[in-house]
């Protein structure tokens, strides 16, 4: 920003001496200004402890309290001094950043005593420098996290909200179960139908005395057939009831049939149904056996009772890539140890080694140290890379495995912060973009406030130019003036984007190719800027400098803050309007100060107003106002 | 315990992970540095005494090159070299030392400042052909002498001096004349800084043809170059010229 190296404004416009010999237009009337050799001390006196700097210093961001004249309602005629009954310690960062043009956030302070000692002082969070603006941003999200756990929890222990419908009411049952004993009840009952049927299913294969009569021993599955059998319909009536109040009882019935823990239940009770509706027809009862391996998934129906399951399946979704890294290596060991132990045990006899894919389950044996011993290389050289294997195996699955558990975690915060970061990254890009076309679309604003004082007007836009004239600081009136010497040397104007991309499509539509656009463009140019003298509006926000929201080429979101302006209202609304309108309008809002985040304005608002027949329809604009901070 | 593990976890990660390219930042080349160091001693130790005015110091760090930082002549000595007045001068020297805190500028920092001013185009070229201006004993670095002189012909000089000191500025070669193609640089420099979204449009000759029509009217005996004498004369000559050095009076 401009405003940093205000102190090197003297230089730029001395060093526009080399323009002078070659400009093709005289050069504008430098800005009346009086000696600032003046530039004197201000006493700052806050809580006691006093501050001392040049007043220039504080005039760089005039958008702020303290360079603005909104510090006079602080100013104490007793002592002298402007007192402010705030934090000392949090206002020395905040000199410091017009000392040196950099916010810092002090690690120590609290999050929130700064942002608001920050929203006092009229200075927006967002620039803040590189070196704390992470810590920052974090320590940001921590306190909006905990002021939502905080307020998550208020709306949970109230009771039950007088007007929640049976259904909302069922769904927080089933959600939370602490909050009713109902569903506490509900909670605790099938957790023990779910134990039953795991347990059942478990017991039912294991061999059971032989009923007399009968020499072999039968599994108590179908020694007691019918009592397991009864115990499996009463499980799965709970497990088909609990799911039909669940899909009633959800919010959004189609993410509800489509989320992990419905499609277990679907698939916990699918296999008895199945069974019922299958007769017991030789052809399909191997299919049938096959589903009652399905029956085993009801564990995982405890996943809803136990939050520790729950992470374990998250994290191990989230470390996939890590996993299938690991079991590829493997893949490709196996692969190997594999083929060289077939051909090295090809020659044996009798050797179990038959194939390649027999061998792989000798080598996954031995590379994970199991040894079962039911295949074994006999030649030397089989013995030889068998050694190879075991050792490998060693090194291949002990050593990343521990590395990996590790890994889970550190590189999944890792990631985290690096996508923070590149989102950050180009955040921040965006606003340094948006702050430098905020300048030069000031200087543009300001130019075609200058022409007016040029040319006869209304009464109503002079008094508006008295008004404003007050508020123009005289950093920018240079700095305006150095632009416009560059405009007048080579004898082209400054324009913003769209402008300039609507006069090249309409020099190339109007225009044969390779003939000079200037003569057209600058006759449209003419006609656009007296059109534009009668829309445009009649004052300029005090902080343009920091906004840079007013060209429609605005690609990203800018903050611009407003501060109290009498004249000035909650946004350029005004553009189009009258001066008696919005001393009207701004009667009614006297103070707002807020922080404006202004999305993509539509072209049509771009001040080189391209039809006067256009009443761009201001408030439709997508303005979001958000408290500051 | 909680931030050691995190700055080694950093550590591990980028050897690990020799692909994760987020964690940008190249480790330290310590070997690079020291022998760095040691070669600047040396030189140090080889190069005559400097001007007995500037005084030198090192602040010599494990982590960073030796920081040289100059420190000017007195605030009496450049009151006399210079036209400003003391209350002037201490404005300038603060301006200065607060953007340059080593005390002198080099040309990155140079074009870093110019082009804070210009935000819509490239500055960069134009503040290349002032720093050549304005360093005069072609060191590649200005010190807050350079500066000050520049500025006082600038500000408090004679009309011609300005114009002997825009005349020096166009010189690229400094060979006492102007040759076509230096003011196309320069025109082209000045053209840059406008950027693209111009009203009327930008061609890509537009600056020759300016360079044309200065040419014909400073080169009065049409040998294709300006001498320094043809130059203030027909400076002299065009009254807008003339007004317009006028506006450097007021800048301080």
């Amino acid at each position: 920003m401009a405003a940093g190296v205000a102190a090197w404004l003297p230089f730029a416009r001395a060093a526009a001496i080399g323009w002078m010999p070659v400009a093709s237009a005289p050069m504008p009337l430098a800005p009346r200004e009086k000696r600032r050799t003046q530039d004197g001390f201000i006493i700052i006196n806050v809580s006691g402890t006093k501050f001392q700097t040049w007043r220039s210093t504080l005039e760089r961001y005039p958008d702020t309290l303290l360079g603005s004249t909104e510090k006079d309602f602080f100013f104490n005629e007793e002592i002298n001094e402007y007192f402010f009954d705030r934090d000392p310690d949090i206002f020395r960062h905040i000199l410091n950043f017009y000392r040196t043009g950099k916010l810092h956030y002090p690690r120590h302070e609290c999050i929130s005593a700064y942002d608001e000692e920050l929203s006092f002082f009229g200075i927006i969070p967002e620039i803040i420098g590189d070196c704390c603006y992470e810590e920052y941003k974090d320590r940001r999200r921590e306190n909006a996290e905990r002021i939502q756990d905080d307020a998550d929890d208020e709306n949970n222990k109230e009771g039950v909200m007088p007007d929640m419908t049976l259904r909302q009411s069922m769904w927080r049952a089933f959600e939370n179960p602490h909050t009713s004993t109902l569903a506490l009840v509900f909670y605790y009952v099938t957790g023990f139908f779910i134990a039953v049927s795991v347990i059942a299913n478990v017991v039912e294969t294991v061999p059971c005395r032989a009923s007399p009569g009968m020499i072999k021993d039968l599994p108590c599955g179908e020694r007691y057939a019918l009592a397991f059998f009864c115990l499996d319909t009463a499980c799965v009536m709970i497990f088909t009831v609990e799911y039909l109040l669940r899909l009633i009882a959800a919010p959004s019935r189609y993410r509800f049939v489509r989320s992990v823990m419905s499609i277990i239940d679907v698939v916990a009770i699918m296999p008895y149904y199945i069974g019922l509706v299958m007769t017991d027809n030789e052809d399909v009862s191997g299919a049938f056996v096959t589903l009652r391996v399905f029956r085993v998934f009801r564990i995982f129906k405890f996943s809803r009772h136990s939050q520790g399951l729950r992470i374990l399946g998250y994290t191990l979704k989230s470390c996939a890539s890590e996993l299938g890294f690991l079991l590829f290596s493997l893949t490709m060991a196996i692969i190997i140890f594999a083929t060289v132990m077939f051909y090295a045990e090809k020659g044996s006899t009798a050797s179990k080694f038959t194939s390649i894919p027999a061998a792989f389950w000798y080598t996954i044996v031995t590379m994970t140290t199991l040894g079962y011993g039911d295949m074994v290389p006999k030649t030397i050289v089989g013995k030889i890379v068998g050694s190879v294997c075991s050792l490998s195996g060693v090194l291949v699955i002990a050593l990343p495995v521990p590395v990996i558990v590790s890994n889970f975690s550190r590189i999944y915060h890792q990631n985290q912060r690096a996508d923070k970061r590149r989102a950050q990254k180009k955040a921040r890009l965006a606003r340094i973009r948006v702050a430098k076309s905020g300048s030069a679309n000031a200087y543009m604003q300001s130019k075609h406030n200058g022409l007016l004082t040029d040319s006869p007007e209304q009464a109503s836009k002079e008094a508006g130019q008295a008004f404003l004239s007050k508020t123009n600081l005289s950093f920018e009136k240079e700095h305006h003036h150095l632009l416009h010497c560059l405009e007048k040397t080579t004898n082209h104007e400054f324009v913003d984007e769209e402008t300039y991309e609507k006069n090249c499509m309409e020099v190339s539509s109007v225009n044969p190719p390779g003939s000079r656009c200037s003569s057209i463009s600058s006759q449209h140019g003419l006609t656009s800027t007296c059109c534009s003298r009668r829309n445009k509006k009649t004052f300029r926000l005090p902080n343009s400098n920091m906004s840079g929201s007013h060209a429609g080429s605005l690609q990203e979101l800018s903050t611009i803050q407003i501060r109290e302006r009498p004249l000035i209202s909650n946004s350029r609304s005004s553009l189009n309007a009258k001066m008696e309108d919005t001393v009207q309008r701004n009667s009614e809002h006297p103070y707002v100060t807020s922080a404006i985040i202004s999305i993509r304005t539509p072209p049509v608002t771009s001040r080189e107003g391209n039809n006067t027949s256009d009443s761009p329809d201001y408030s439709q604009r997508n303005i979001v106002k958000v408290s500051a901070l | 315990m909680k931030g050691k593990n995190r700055k080694q976890n950093l550590s591990d990660a980028r050897e690990v992970d020799g692909s994760y390219d987020q964690l940008t930042g190249n480790p330290p080349s310590h070997n690079k540095k020291t022998i760095k160091q040691r070669f600047l001693r040396l030189l140090s130790c080889c190069q005559p005494s400097p001007i007995p005015t500037v005084s030198e110091c090192n602040t010599e760090d494990d982590f960073e090159l030796s920081t040289v930082c100059y420190r000017p002549e007195g605030l009496d000595k450049l009151q006399e070299q210079t036209k400003f007045t003391k209350k002037e001068l201490q404005v300038l020297y603060r301006g200065f030392k607060n953007e340059c805190p080593s005390g002198v500028v080099n040309e990155e920092t140079f074009k870093l400042i110019y082009s804070q001013f210009f935000p819509q185009g490239d500055s960069s070229t134009y503040a290349h052909f002032l720093f050549d201006a304005f360093d005069t004993d072609k060191n590649g670095s200005i010190s807050f002498e350079d500066f000050v002189m520049g500025l006082s012909i600038i500000l408090r000089g004679t009309i011609n001096d300005r114009l002997n000191w825009a005349f020096n500025l166009y010189d690229l070669n400094k060979d006492g004349c102007i040759t076509k193609e230096e003011m196309i640089a320069i025109m082209k420099s000045i053209y840059d800084m406008m950027g693209k979204c111009t009203s009327p449009c930008m061609q890509d000759d537009t600056h020759r043809e300016h360079v044309e029509s200065f040419f014909q009217k400073m080169d009065r005996n049409n040998d294709g170059v300006v001498t320094i004498e043809e130059f203030i004369e027909s400076c002299q000559k065009d009254e807008n010229i003339m007004r317009s050095m006028q506006l450097f009076d007021n800048v301080i």
